[in-house]
């Protein structure tokens, strides 16, 4: 392995040369069109393949939202030959099915305009399907039964696990769809096989079902988890113009509409072989495995017409967004500011200003959670995707702090980023730490390619080669300069998330609460919790009149507790009706 | 097309090369490709351990191609050596060990010293083991072991950063009711072991406010000592020159401490039936419990095969398959049968759905389960978890780092000592797993009607099932059916039922 010397400005007396690692990437192109990156480790006798398609979720439009990432699940259905036991009957039986859905789509059209009427709420329960559609679907479900028989149950996965790989799995973005696998280091030709052959022919047997399985996917990760809705729709605020605006997992409405003959197109226009990067890390020879490569993908005929790329480019903000949002969550703010593409000649600098930020002698934790102690976690990210990207910092709100006083914290530390040039042991602290990743990244063959994956899917592998050098030949100036550009009020959304009220979290540090009898604390809180959502100042004081004449009666506990709710009744409508 | 010879391979590849080559040589099937022989032999941990004088059991795993070092002391330790009451001494321990500053440096000043080497110092206690990890640049190993020493002997637990660490960890726990798959790991363990389970006892607001520093002493003190201890090494390092060091390390401990008692074993499990907490998402979590088995135990190996063929096998288990890929019920779906090496984990299969196909996909696991017991596997599918936990063996010890603590892990929980051949035997003793001891560990140990079965989501949804899967949840598990009540996020006591919404 190579080492060079990268240059590391002068004056660092506290720091030695920093060596930056490259990574041995010999790089080859198929006549048909396939990238193709090898790196040769001999370690332990594993291979770890993979390959990038350049398309996510920002080639989409609206109506198939999500198309992306459900291609990414059929790409494990198998091929003509692995996955069924009848290959002729298997794809009849599919167009069988397609004609079916047809008819179905009429239906769902119908059902859309009961939406519209308000006839139905929810147009996935099973109370919504018109009475045709109900005959259609018994119908598919005696053709599903008929495929089932014919089916070798995920035979694709079955081949390899069989053989002795792991890890396979794929992931889907908005701007690429990886697949990767490890191998024993003697079925490179299983590899070369397999994955040649999904990607000639694929075969897109139970779609329905798998497409019910990607719902459940977004219900998962977005739709029952306390803000991933929230996070959502406040992506979709922050990005105008951009098809970032839309989520990788696709809307709820463009999932269930989505159809396998648009998956046929999305495969013949995303899927061709000059819009693909291969990448083989591991136990083997580099000139063998560009052999058995150039056979098995160059069989692959090269695509028609070249893939669009995303041309919509993000407008300027012109003004700052604010989302308020009451959620199942600790008081938190998130605030992200439009920044650039990763590779832009800005980048290095702000993920240097990433990492001035982050961690335990980050600016952020010195400032909000040591400091003026308003905050108990905070974070800064530099998000570089591969057409736009933004800066992000989330801190959680310290019990008693409000989020006016965090947004400010956070305000306060970036402020002497654009007016003061950073310290120079400071920015070398930094930069000792992206020089030690170098070789941190190093460690696993599978971190490798996962890197290789990355780096090419956002446009160009040979970043993880020359970052390094550019990271390290940051400047104060530069950093002081990104501050001053991107940090800008106009150019920021800010997410505020309050505790919702009556969640049943709020606990019993209350100490007031804390006080009671067990028999009397369940009917406090329920009281206390009814009383936060009463939003009818008339109302409360209607109620501390009726309490005020009863107040000389009952025993003392139960005094105690009249006079906690009082205070609660007085403490809501002080909310609800703020001194001037 | 199966003797291809050399030349041929040769004037095919040129061929490909020039784009000008046909599916000819591709044959239609994996089956009719071969593979050039591979044989693999696991580390034995004999060419690694060495008994240092100063007390520990060290791994020493030398790897001279990156400039990084790994030192890393397990310790034996554990949340179960907390007393009543502070519940979290051992978390915090962990944490302020090298949080809180140690030895001459303020936390603030450590803090600042590692940042600039680009090192790491990591600690932290679970359940029955600590940790303590440093990894940094090889030039910088002596002021990094120096910085570890002052950390296992010296720590400050500055007042400031307990606090700090206290008031992070009373806000975590008021999220405790917030996501559905916290609550549902909670209450699963909670009715795998019981609350009473030294592992089921959780910290409160009371118990960590009752935590002061000089609890964190005592608690360090006591066990934080080199007979505690295994040391795993690896990366740039002369084996003979990182010796003498680790002796310098642990020589001369400037205090005595205890060796720890047993792991407490006394596990219940809820009576069967099935438990719903009520929580408004429109997924259900489901978890089937039974009672699991210890990784000792004979017959673990034969468990872990019916296992992986059941659901732990990913899309090649029956679970996954008849879930995920036929229905189209759950994004994951399977099993896990872990061996405890303390005491028995439980047995779980789990999955999320929509709330109105909960009834209807904890049917089809429990049938799947059912099924285990009537019927012998087939040829195919003991075939294929043979081979996959056979040929992907060599993954096991993929890096240097795992190699060293793997082996340090196994000197902790007394595998090395019980069972000095288990890597090299491991192989041996999936191969001889047959059909029959499959069906045998199945009927033993899978009882579909014995099951508790935990349910958190919308609750009246869920009652409600679906009119094309007549299956009523509380017909499962022999018809008991109990709602479990949400719990105070800082007392854990039950809270009431979430009030109801106010008219508008």
């Amino acid at each position: 392995m190579k080492r060079l010397l990268s240059t590391v400005s002068a004056g660092l007396l506290l720091a030695g040369p920093v060596l930056a690692q490259q990574i041995p990437v010999v790089e080859k192109r198929l006549p048909n069109g396939f990238r193709l990156l090898l790196v040769e480790r001999h370690e332990e006798p594993r291979i770890a393949g993979g390959w990038v398609a350049h398309v996510g979720s920002a080639n989409e439009r609206p109506g198939i939202t999500g198309i992306a990432h459900l291609f990414e699940h059929m790409m494990f259905k198998g091929t003509p030959t692995v996955g069924t036991k009848d290959a002729r009957r298997d794809l009849e039986i599919i167009d069988e099915q397609e004609a079916l859905r047809d008819q179905m789509r009429d239906e769902e059209s119908k059902m859309r305009t009961a939406l519209r009427k308000g006839e139905v709420t929810e147009i996935t329960s099973p109370e919504a399907r018109t009475g045709r559609y109900k005959e259609l679907e018994e119908k598919f479900k005696k053709l599903v039964e008929e495929e089932r028989g014919l089916l070798v149950k995920n035979e694709f996965d079955r081949i390899y696990t069989t053989a002795g790989a792991s890890k396979m799995n794929a992931f889907t973005t908005e701007d690429m769809t990886g697949y990767f696998i490890e191998v024993p280091a003697n079925k490179l030709e299983l590899w070369a096989w397999m994955e040649s052959e999904r990607l000639f022919h694929p075969v897109f047997r139970e779609f329905y079902a798998e497409r019910d399985v990607v719902f459940e996917e977004r219900r998962m990760r977005t739709e029952s988890t306390p803000v991933g809705r929230f996070y959502e729709q406040f992506n979709a605020m922050f990005w105008d113009a951009h098809p970032y605006n839309w989520p990788v997992l696709g809307w709820p409405s463009d999932i269930p509409a989505i159809s396998k003959k648009q998956a046929d197109e999305f495969y013949a226009l995303y899927y061709q072989p000059q819009n693909i990067t291969l990448m083989l890390v591991g136990d083997f020879k580099s000139a063998e495995a560009e052999e058995m490569v150039g056979r098995y993908f160059g069989r692959i005929p090269k695509g028609t017409q070249p893939p669009p790329e995303v041309i919509t480019l993000e407008i300027p903000s012109y003004a700052e967004k604010r989302y308020n949002a009451e959620a199942e969550t600790n008081p938190q703010i998130d605030v992200l500011w439009r920044t650039v593409a990763s590779g832009h000649k800005d980048s290095y600098a702000l993920e240097v200003l990433e990492q001035l930020l982050n961690g335990r002698t980050g600016r952020l934790y010195k400032g909000l959670v040591l400091g003026k102690q308003v905050s108990t976690e905070v974070s800064a990210g530099h998000s570089a995707k591969k057409w736009a990207g933004y800066f992000e910092i989330s801190a959680e709100a310290k019990d008693g702090k409000t989020l006016e006083e965090v947004e400010d914290a956070v305000y306060a530390e970036l402020d002497p980023l654009g007016r003061e040039p950073v310290p120079a042991e400071e920015l070398q602290k930094v930069k000792n730490n992206f020089a030690a990743a170098e070789y941190r990244r190093l460690t696993s063959t599978f971190g490798i390619l996962y890197r290789l994956i990355f780096a090419e899917g956002l446009g160009d592998w040979h970043e993880i080669n020359e970052a390094g050098a550019r990271i390290q030949s940051v400047t104060p100036e530069d950093v002081k300069r990104v501050a001053n550009q991107y940090f800008n009020k106009e150019n920021r959304a800010v997410g505020h998330y309050l505790r919702k009220a009556g969640s049943g979290a709020a606990g019993d540090e209350d100490p007031e609460i804390a006080a009671l009898s067990p028999e009397q604390k369940p009917m406090a809180r329920q009281l206390i919790g009814s009383l936060n959502q009463e939003q009818d100042p008339a109302r409360l004081k209607e109620l501390l009149a009726r309490m005020q004449t009863q107040a000389s009666q009952g025993d003392p506990k139960r005094q105690q507790l009249a006079k906690i709710i009082r205070h609660k009744v007085e403490q809501r409508l002080a909310e609800l009706e703020p001194k001037k | 097309m199966k003797n291809r010879s050399v030349s041929l391979a040769l004037a095919l590849s040129l061929l490909s090369a020039a784009g000008m080559l046909s599916a000819a040589d591709i044959p239609d099937r994996p089956e009719k490709l071969h593979y050039p022989p591979l044989t693999y032999e696991p580390p034995r941990p004999a060419d690694y351990r060495v008994a240092l004088q100063s007390g520990p059991i060290a791994y020493i795993v030398p790897d001279r191609t990156l400039p990084l070092v790994t030192v890393s002391v397990t310790v034996r330790t554990g949340s179960y050596l907390e007393p009543k009451g502070r519940e979290g001494l051992a978390d915090f321990t962990g944490n302020l060990l090298v949080r809180g500053g140690a030895g001459s440096k303020s936390a603030e000043e450590l803090e600042e010293r590692l940042a600039f080497l680009a090192a790491t110092l990591n600690s932290s206690i679970g359940d029955d083991s600590g940790s303590v990890s440093l990894n940094l640049l090889s030039k910088d190993l002596p002021e990094g072991l120096a910085l570890l020493r002052d950390a296992l002997t010296a720590p400050r637990f500055q007042q400031d950063k307990l606090d700090l660490y206290r008031q992070q960890a009373i806000q975590a726990m008021k999220q405790r009711n917030d996501d559905s798959a916290t609550i549902h790991a909670r209450e699963t363990e909670s009715l795998a072991y019981g609350t009473n389970f030294w592992a089921c006892r959780e910290t409160t607001g009371a118990s960590v406010a009752a935590i002061t520093a000089d609890d964190l002493r005592a608690f360090h003190r006591q066990w934080f000592h080199p007979a505690n201890f295994t040391v795993a090494v690896s990366g740039d390092v002369d084996r003979t020159a990182i010796l003498a060091k680790l002796e310098e390390l642990f020589a001369n401990w400037p205090f005595t401490g205890v060796k720890p008692g047993p792991i407490p074993t006394d596990t219940k499990m809820a009576e069967p039936g099935v438990y719903v907490v009520n929580k408004d998402v429109n997924q259900g979590r489901v978890t089937v419990l039974l009672p699991g088995v210890k990784r000792d135990d004979p017959d673990f190996p034969a468990i872990t095969v019916m296992n992986d063929i059941l659901g732990g096998g990913g899309f090649t288990s029956r679970i996954m398959n008849r879930v995920r890929s036929d229905e189209g019920l759950a994004y994951g779906a399977g099993s896990s049968f872990p061996g405890g090496w303390t005491y028995a984990h439980a047995f779980q299969a789990g999955f999320e759905t929509k709330s109105r196909t909960v009834a209807y996909a904890t049917r089809i696991v429990l049938d799947e389960m059912a099924h285990m017991t009537e019927a012998p596997v087939s040829d195919e599918e003991l075939n294929t978890t043979k081979r996959s936990f056979i040929d992907s063996f060599p993954g096991t010890f993929n890096t240097k780092a795992r190699i060293a603590g793997q082996f340090a892990t196994d000197e902790l929980t007394g595998r090395f000592a019980k069972d000095p051949e288990y890597w090299q035997k491991w192989r041996g003793r999936i191969e001889a797993v047959t059909k029959d001891d499959v069906s045998r560990v199945a009927k033993e140990r899978l009882h579909p009607d014995r099951a508790v079965i935990l349910v958190v989501g919308q609750k009246e949804e869920i009652l409600k099932g679906h009119p094309d899967h007549p299956v009523k949840l509380e017909q499962l598990a022999g018809g008991k059916l109990s709602e479990l009540p949400l719990r105070d996020p800082l007392t854990l006591e039950p809270l009431p039922p979430t009030p109801p919404k106010p008219t508008p």
